[in-house]
């Protein structure tokens, strides 16, 4: 096969690549010795396009075909799904989608939302990774000219005291990965000062061998100064503004489209890892938005998988026009660099700007206020072609339909063979209710994440309104959504939250799907907040599997089937597959971030209970659904995962969003993990202050059912007590029912003849101590 | 002085990042805030966006990871600061100008030499350290501080002595330290100049050990000023906890300022002394 690849006679290196007449075996040769990641049926449509050329491929268009056709860049294995049940979901008020999407907030300004994954560089490396991944979402939204506002990280790691000696070969200890990934988040995030202010930490063994983090960003600005991901003008010019580009970062796409292998792990650690740079970020992003808010951008983009390879052919045929770009005027970190490694290169902290001959001074005027490198690369040319030219000689040139045309697969699905029983069988009911909750609230799942929280800085910018901790200064326990305030001339603010719901996709994909938006908008509503967008970040297997695939395709149909019925536009995501390693897939796990509007930021309320002698109300009604649940996972048993009915979440968030902007309502927790008896453990946390709850009136379900169901659609609720009548009028027509008051300084729960009581104290260490004693060395 | 003709520089390198909100801030009370690049005041700027230390008012550092505090937090800033504007920002503070630090910028103020400045206006060695939080890593969590000041601080004269204010602690290097073996001769000289503004304190209102006292730092010290009280550096961010929807816990209060929380005290603070003195 070497003599497949000719070196050409210049003073740098650049090979042809002669495809001819190989053969299959050949061409899967060629794209595995070039780690291109290409099947050999794609092998073979650039052979034939290269055929009638009637010429070879260089390396510099091998590469890039490689970058641009990876699962990664062009979704291949899932547009097809995403076409039929998540992209149809909009709202008139979605004003683009691009990078991220960007959604009107009020007549004069938009926000931006996007989240992606960035599993396998963090599974490798989880402080670079980390850190890349957020400095990549940041990107991602600063593209639309938004500056950037807040940050969200769902994170997905092995059990933290899993025992070294049964870990599997290639893999990084949880202990390990999560120190790693937490340190790599709070140094980026802190550095940049971008206040990171939602997310959630989840453990099962499933992602020993591939942990799953995501990465979410939300941005803002006036409506005038966002742009688009393309260019406008045939005369604009390309700028390159930020960092050096180097050899750090090749192949990071193609590494992530393929299984987590021993193989694949080596390619990561020879340098498919980027490597990150905040203080150069945080003035590139303050260049960027001051380009954009001068009106001087006629297109923006950010650098990320595939490097310039990707940016400025999408840029240009957004816009219907080609590009030509001179690869010796990109600046460089070291000398000796082949054309083909500056072009795909996936070095950090860079943004493709495009811009008008006259707007160029401007803007690199700005750039060189804030230190931040920026050059002019190339252009924009009329006809529909990309040229590169390395020292006069053209490296590359493609009709860009080609070049970015990627394959579009309609792979087969199909349900496993077995799934997980969702028969209700459930275990003998606990003796010791109270070791049961302390246990659940204990696990780490449950249990308090402060030593995380507080080691991200959450209030930078001084406009975190609510923040992740809510409740008494030092007794803080989880809100269920940060809200920010985007304007000090303004009471309207915006909520963020997350939800991510492996356990119920595990047994049931639909429900799981559903599930996670189901949770995300009651997350928003608990503390007043309207429902607004989602962007969903879809974490699953090897999508060539087609179990894998069939998991992703009910989990996208429960996501857009319910988004579509709440009328909740979903105008950004991403999707991450060959999530797999030596153990198989890691959980298939769908994560959704959603925005929620607040009309009034003083009418907004928190998980923490306030007072004594405050009604106690549950919303919603509940079921014997606790398949995938926290208490499931205690003990033994199965049972039906939770199903949503979007109607009466629609109805129920209505009602009660009034109750709350009346101020009937003084604190307001979702029902989730560890279902009603940790909810109400929480509230008392925050406020310090216990409660009398009498489940009686869910009877006659089994007391453990009606304490640790996670059903969908329920919130507890503190009420005014000199609100309570104007409460249960504006809720009339849902269900709720009537549960006890709040004070003293425990948690009573009884039903019949059944009671238990926890002191706050005990709750309180058995809660917030979990995840310390796991990590903290002392 | 005019309100609206006080005229505050707030300072940034790369990696401050509080200098949008402390310059909206500013400007929310009524006075002339910019943003000034460090190389704007050092003459590295292309002419046009020069500026000139003298024509501002109050010279502002603000919260951040000035150069990604690599070194050791502040020590960047600092450097560059000494290397080109030390005659000019002894003029500043010489002329009774206020000088504002906010977490990094406290940090870059002892780096600088400027606090808590016992040898002189600027001194040629750093005094003291703000050192890594004994924790080992960052802290965002909110703080109660006592006002512990007599008068001589500019910025705390809005403040009763004994007070208790809620600001947002956010950072990873906020031990402050002194030389071991002159730490009590010097936190007696602190005391006698009255140069302590603020230091941590518990729920019930005691000085306390971590996490109320976020990084362990010596004497729960959490703010300082000079001996002429016009220059303040802060460990915790007032401006984190200026409008009272910043305020941690306002969902559990029913009375207070309506609109704004205890870190305006200190903007008004020298916004009123500057107004009052020139």
């Amino acid at each position: 096969m070497g003599d497949r690849i000719r070196r050409r006679a210049l003073p740098f290196s650049l090979h042809d690549i002669t495809l001819g007449d190989a053969s299959a075996h050949e061409l899967a040769a060629i794209s595995e010795r070039m780690g291109l990641a290409l099947s050999v049926d794609e092998m073979r449509r650039i052979q034939a396009h290269f055929h009638d050329l009637g010429r070879d491929p260089t390396e510099v268009e091998l590469q890039s075909l490689g970058q641009a056709w990876s699962e990664h860049c062009c979704y291949k294995s899932s547009k097809v799904i995403l076409k039929e049940f998540i992209f149809p979901v909009q709202a008139p008020y979605v004003i683009d989608r691009g990078d991220a999407g960007v959604v009107e907030f009020d007549e004069d300004h938009a926000y931006a939302l996007r989240i992606e994954s960035h599993n396998h560089p963090s599974a490798i490396e989880p402080y670079g990774g980390a850190n890349t991944g957020i400095g990549g979402i940041l990107r991602d939204v600063l593209a639309m000219g938004a500056q950037p506002i807040a940050l969200a990280d769902p994170l997905h790691f092995g059990p933290l005291d899993y025992p070294m000696e049964k870990l599997p070969r290639s893999t990084r200890h949880p202990k390990y990965l999560f120190g790693g990934v937490v340190a790599g988040i709070r140094d980026y995030g802190n550095r940049v000062g971008i206040p990171t202010v939602a997310g959630c930490i989840l453990f099962d063994e499933g992602y020993l061998g591939n942990i799953v983090v995501n990465v979410a960003c939300v941005g803002f600005g006036k409506k005038s100064q966002f742009v688009r991901n393309r260019v406008g003008s045939e005369n604009a010019v390309f700028i390159l503004g930020g960092g050096r580009t180097g050899r750090d970062g090749i192949h990071g796409v193609t590494y992530a489209s393929v299984d987590l292998t021993d193989k694949a792990v080596e390619g990561w650690e020879a340098g498919a890892v980027q490597l990150g740079d905040p203080i150069l970020k945080e003035p590139l992003i303050h260049a960027c938005v001051e380009s954009a808010q001068a009106g001087l951008l006629d297109g923006l983009k950010d650098l990320g998988g595939g490097g310039l390879s990707c940016v400025i052919g999408e840029m240009a045929l957004g816009g219907g026009f080609g590009a030509e770009v001179d690869l010796e005027k990109v600046l460089q970190k070291e000398e000796g660099l082949a054309p083909w490694e500056i072009w795909v290169s996936e070095s950090q902290e860079r943004m493709m700007l495009a811009v008008l001959p006259e707007n160029v001074d401007r803007v690199l005027r700005i750039f060189d206020l804030y230190d931040v490198p920026a050059t002019v690369i190339g252009h924009v040319i009329p006809e529909k072609v990309c040229r590169v030219r390395y020292q006069g000689t053209v490296v590359l040139e493609m009709d860009l339909a080609f070049y970015t045309g990627g394959p579009e697969y309609t792979r087969p699905y199909k349900p496993p063979a077995t799934l997980p029983s969702q028969d209700l069988r459930l275990p003998r009911e606990p003796q010791d209710y109270r070791s049961t909750i302390l246990k659940l609230l204990a696990s780490p799942n449950v249990a308090s994440k402060e030593y995380v929280i507080r080691q991200y800085d959450h209030e930078v910018r001084a406009s975190t309104v609510l923040k992740p901790l809510q409740g008494v200064i030092g007794k803080a326990a989880h809100g269920d959504a940060s809200v920010i305030r985007p304007r000090i001339d303004s009471w309207r603010a915006l909520a963020i939250s997350v939800a991510s719901t492996p356990y119920f996709t595990a047994i049931d994909p639909y429900r799981g799907g559903a599930t996670a938006v189901d949770e995300v908008c009651r997350n928003l509503v608990a503390v007043g907040a309207n429902p607004h967008s989602l962007t969903n970040c879809l974490n699953f297997g090897n999508p060539e599997k087609p179990d894998r695939l069939w998991f992703f395709r009910e989990a996208a149909r429960g996501i857009g089937t319910t988004a579509k019925a709440l009328g909740i536009p979903i105008p950004s995501g991403n999707v991450s597959f060959y999530n797999e390693s030596a153990r198989g897939p890691c959980p298939p796990t769908p994560v959704v971030l959603g925005v929620g509007i607040v009309e009034d930021l003083r009418q907004c309320v928190t998980s923490d209970f306030k007072r004594t002698g405050d009604p106690v109300v549950l919303v919603g009604s509940t079921q014997a659904e606790l398949g995938g649940s926290e208490y499931l996972r205690l003990r033994e048993g199965t049972a039906p995962a939770p199903t949503v009915d979007p109607l009466g979440l629609r109805a129920s968030t209505e009602h009660l969003l009034r109750a709350i902007h009346g101020g009937t309502v003084a604190a307001a927790h979702d029902l989730s993990h560890g279902g009603l008896a940790v909810a109400a453990s929480e509230m008392c946390l925050g406020g310090d202050i216990g409660a009398d709850l009498k489940t009686t009136a869910m009877d006659p379900m089994r007391w453990d059912v009606q304490l640790f169901s996670e059903s969908n659609g329920r919130w507890l609720i503190e009420v005014a007590k000199d609100r309570y009548e104007a409460f249960t009028h504006l809720m009339e027509g849902i269900p709720t029912t009537y549960l006890g008051t709040t004070g003293g300084r425990s948690l009573h729960l009884g039903r019949g003849r059944q009671w238990t009581s926890l002191a706050i104290p005990a709750m309180r260490k058995a809660w917030s101590e979990a995840i310390p004693n796991q990590v903290v060395v002392s | 002085m005019k309100r609206s003709n006080v005229r505050v520089a707030v300072v940034y390198i790369e990696g401050t990042n509080c200098e949008d909100e402390s310059v909206a801030y500013f400007r929310h009370l009524g006075a002339q805030a910019e943003k000034v690049h460090l190389k704007q005041l050092t003459r590295d700027a292309p002419a046009d966006l020069r500026r000139d230390l003298d024509d501002y008012d109050i010279l502002m550092i603000p919260g951040g990871f000035a150069a990604g505090d690599y070194v050791r937090a502040g020590t960047i800033f600092a450097a560059r600061m000494r290397s080109k504007l030390s005659k000019d920002l002894v003029a500043f503070v010489k002329a009774g100008k206020p000088v504002f630090g906010v977490c990094n910028g406290f940090q870059v103020l002892v780096e600088a030499g400027l606090l808590p400045a016992l040898g002189g206006v600027m001194t040629e060695e750093p005094e003291a350290v703000l050192a890594t939080n004994d924790s080992s890593h960052y802290e965002c969590r909110p703080s109660l501080l006592r006002m512990e000041n007599a008068g001589s601080c500019a910025f705390t004269r809005t403040l009763k002595k004994g007070q208790i204010v809620t600001f947002i602690s956010a950072h990873a290097e906020g031990k402050l330290l002194f030389p071991e073996d002159r730490e009590k001769r010097i936190l007696k000289e602190l005391i006698d100049n009255d140069q302590v503004v603020f230091r941590f304190v518990d729920d019930r209102g005691k000085y306390a050990g971590y996490p109320w006292n976020p990084s362990g730092t010596t004497f729960n010290l959490a703010a300082l000023c000079n001996r002429d009280g016009n220059v303040f550096g802060v460990q915790p961010h007032p401006e984190r906890c200026f409008f009272r929807h910043l305020r941690p816990d306002w969902t559990r209060a029913d009375q207070g300022d309506p609109v704004y929380g205890d870190g305006k005290a200190v903007f008004e603070g020298v916004l009123r002394h500057v107004e009052r003195r020139f």
